[in-house]
């Protein structure tokens, strides 16, 4: 069994190894500097080998201590009406056996799983029991310093703390028997990512056991709580015994594992479906124009529920906050005063708001799955003037998609300012219907762009650009950083009327150089 | 006409996949491009296509004595998975491809005699592609790349996921095509191209080489073909 554990072990830092090599390979200018050869780096192995080592470890304690900080003790704090160690013995009792039946590692489906049990054929049974006792032994060991630590602040004995981690590991045993047990009886699979209903009706029920009871000032006593701790431990050790002489590991893994290779199967092909699945059957979409024109106006006819009408679903949820808005200003002048506030200084908030509404990768993700996937592959379609012809119909196709939000935002931004009090300059009123019109302008352009200069996908669908990645992930991490920003309104929309005006001049003249180039599927 | 391609090389980091690539094509024949799995074929159509950079050498058409760069609309290429806009209908794509091309298409027809022509069903051409099945689709993406007539026509592992009917339909169609224009076709299936093509070309060692038939007959043709091939594992 320990030589089991020691391949497997093996196995899964190989697996962990290559991933983060992978990964180093996926940054634009490192990808270039490393070379293919990378897999065999002994040195670079190594480093990977002390970062996965590191990860384990430190895994084995953050998520103990995580869990204690938030869950048992954090939510606890609210309750001081109980004596603090029988509410602490409450709450985590019943957030062990919630967790008993949530995290149980035999029944989680795992990649490295598949692998070993699949793909490399190794004995079911031997790789499921060692790794299970493995990760009980880390499970103790992770816990007990935290029992420890946390339950003498509650004022918890110390020999109870002590056996605290066994209890816990023994909650995990008996629950995974009883799974056992229905298997073999009715040949029910147990996969816990993918949880029937009734067990999250009971996981729910037990949460509001777990931190409902408390609230109202009730708790096990301690006179119950205690024996209960403890005999998880007898109890636990009754189900090992079950679970180690259970006899049909390699029956149950391989059905519980063939639904995983389902799935890895499936990610690839979902985006494609979903994307296929967006394009509307209705037969009173057709066209009259011609060309380009013609494509487009099929195109965006066709993807009405991802394009104009999610992007109306939103114009009517702005339009309903703004009417809330306005409603609640006539209640308070507080509310008056504060929505005055906001907007004079909390302009930049809006380049988050904007950025989350706006269509473009919905966009431009439908554009590659459903027209350009398929048309890039014609000699015709990547004609430059072509290429570029397509740009412009899009780029107003989207700007117009983009702008009817951002209208009900400019202009009710606007009226809420004037509501709630005007300001001195009305120059203000302009630069926040302007600046707000620029942003949807802004991020109309800036996907598209990066769209046409970085083209991502490859025949198979799939995303091979790091740059692309890179970009998509700055442009979310800005408009994050934006959320802290405080500045007064005029400055802030003057600044960014020019910035996205001159970036969206910048963008189209890079297209025109570069997009009949750049422009075409990656190999 | 002449498809001239000059010292061609490709490399992937230390991998030097197309080593020197030096090969006339004439008009009027069909190539059958052979060679092991992994030697090249595809890259070395994606380098034709420009999708992917060259390190070095060129190609050119060559037209009376008179060479010019080769420009995409020269250039056909239908992969082995048929790719077709989903969102449209034939009918509409086929409409698209036509107003697109108004100019360039020599000999223009009404939409309807192209589809008789590649024997696609009335009550399917108003469907939507995505509903199309996977021999559907390549009959489609073929009509188009047929009717833009380009000089030189890639063809990627084609007929391979077709019935025997569609394909043979497809072969006759790439006989009467051939006429005037280059078309090389990439496959793996040896009697469909001792069947289907003219030469024998085989990439092996990043370079090409003709297999001369001679007077072999195809039995004898495929057994040179077949040691030709192998004997890549010996030097």
């Amino acid at each position: 069994m320990f030589k089991t554990l020691r391949i497997s072990f093996a196995l899964k830092n190989a697996y962990r190894v290559n991933a983060i090599l992978f990964a180093l390979k996926q940054i634009p200018l490192l990808k270039k500097a490393l070379p293919q050869s990378l897999y065999q780096a002994k040195g670079l192995k190594i480093f990977a080998n002390i970062l996965a080592t590191l990860w384990e470890l430190i895994t084995i304690f953050l998520w103990k201590a995580l869990y204690f900080i938030t869950m048992v003790c954090g939510i606890g704090l609210l309750y001081q009406k109980l004596p603090t160690d029988q509410s602490f013995l409450h709450i985590l009792f019943w957030l062990t056996i919630t967790g008993a039946f949530l995290n149980t590692y035999i029944f989680n489906p795992s990649r490295d799983k598949y692998y070993a049990m699949i793909l490399l054929r190794m004995n079911a049974r031997s790789y499921t029991l060692s790794n299970y006792v493995y990760t009980l032994l880390k499970l103790i060991i992770g816990f007990l310093p935290f029992t420890i630590l946390f339950g003498r602040l509650q004022n918890v004995s110390l020999w109870l703390l002590l056996l605290m981690p066994f209890s816990i590991a023994g909650a995990k045993l008996i629950v995974t028997a009883i799974v056992l047990t229905d298997y073999n009886r009715s040949g029910n699979i147990y996969n816990e990512n993918k949880l029937q209903k009734y067990i999250w009706f009971a996981a729910a029920l037990l949460l509001l056991i777990a931190y409902g009871l408390p609230a109202m000032g009730i708790a096990l006593p301690l006179a119950v709580s205690i024996p209960l701790w403890i005999a998880l431990i007898p109890a636990g050790l009754f189900a090992l015994r079950y679970i180690y002489t259970f006899d049909a590991y390699r029956q149950l893994q391989q059905e519980l594992l063939s639904q995983m290779a389902q799935q890895m199967d499936g990610v690839k092909h979902a985006a494609k479906k979903n994307s296929e699945k967006a394009i509307s059957t209705n037969r009173a979409f057709v066209s009259k124009r011609k060309g380009f024109d013609y494509l487009n106006e099929l195109f965006i006819k066709r993807h009405q529920k991802i394009l104009w009408q999610a992007s109306l679903k939103i114009t009517l949820v702005c339009c309903c906050l703004l009417c809330g808005a306005l409603l609640a200003m006539s209640f308070s002048a507080e509310i008056k005063e504060s929505i005055n506030l906001l907007i004079l200084n909390w302009l930049p908030y809006f380049v988050f708001i904007m950025y989350a509404i706006n269509r473009g990768t919905g966009f431009t993700q439908a554009l590659f799955m459903n027209c350009d996937h398929s048309l890039l592959t014609y000699s015709f379609y990547k004609q430059p003037s072509n290429i570029l012809k397509l740009f412009r119909i899009r780029l107003g196709e989207i700007m117009k998609i983009n702008m009817a939000p951002a209208i009900v935002i400019g202009a009710g931004l606007s009226l809420l300012l004037f509501v709630s009090g005007g300001t001195t300059n009305p120059l203000n009123y302009v630069v926040l219907f302007v600046s707000i019109l620029c942003m949807s302008l802004f991020f109309s352009v800036h996907y598209l762009t990066i769209y046409y200069l970085l083209q991502p996908y490859n025949a198979g669908t799939e995303i091979k650009s790091g740059t692309y990645r890179l970009v998509l992930s700055i442009t979310y991490l800005l408009c994050f950083f934006m959320m802290q920003v405080k500045m007064p309104l005029l400055l802030f929309g003057c600044v960014c009327i020019v910035f996205c005006i001159l970036y969206s001049i910048t963008a189209c003249i890079l297209v025109y150089h570069f997009a009949p180039k750049t422009f075409r599927l990656r190999t | 006409m002449q498809f001239i391609i000059e010292h061609l090389e490709k490399s992937f980091e230390n991998k030097q996949v197309l080593q020197d690539i030096d090969f006339i094509f004439e008009e009027g024949h069909i190539y059958g491009l052979l060679g092991r799995n992994g030697a090249g074929k595809t890259t070395l159509f994606n380098c034709i296509n420009r999708d992917m950079k060259t390190d070095h050498g060129n190609f050119y058409l060559a037209e009376n004595g008179v060479r010019r760069e080769v420009l995409p609309e020269d250039i056909g290429y239908v992969l082995s998975t048929p790719t077709v806009p989903e969102f449209l209908t034939a009918r509409e794509f086929l409409k698209f491809f036509m107003d697109i091309n108004e100019k360039s298409i020599k000999h223009p027809a009404s939409l309807d005699e192209y589809f008789d022509r590649m024997h696609i069903a009335t009550e399917d051409r108003d469907k939507l592609l995505k509903d199309y099945s996977h021999g559907m689709k390549n009959k489609m993406q073929m009509l188009i790349n047929l009717i833009a007539e380009p000089n030189i026509l890639l063809l990627d592992e084609p007929l391979t996921s077709l019935d025997v009917v569609v394909a043979e339909e497809i072969k006759q169609l790439l006989r009467s095509f051939k006429d005037g224009r280059i078309i090389i076709v990439s496959t793996h299936i040896l009697d469909l191209a001792v069947d289907l093509c003219d030469q024998i070309v085989l990439l092996s060692h990043g370079v090409l080489e003709t297999v001369d038939k001679a007077n072999l007959d195809n039995h004898a043709f495929k057994t040179k073909i077949l040691t030709a091939l192998r004997e890549e594992d010996h030097v």
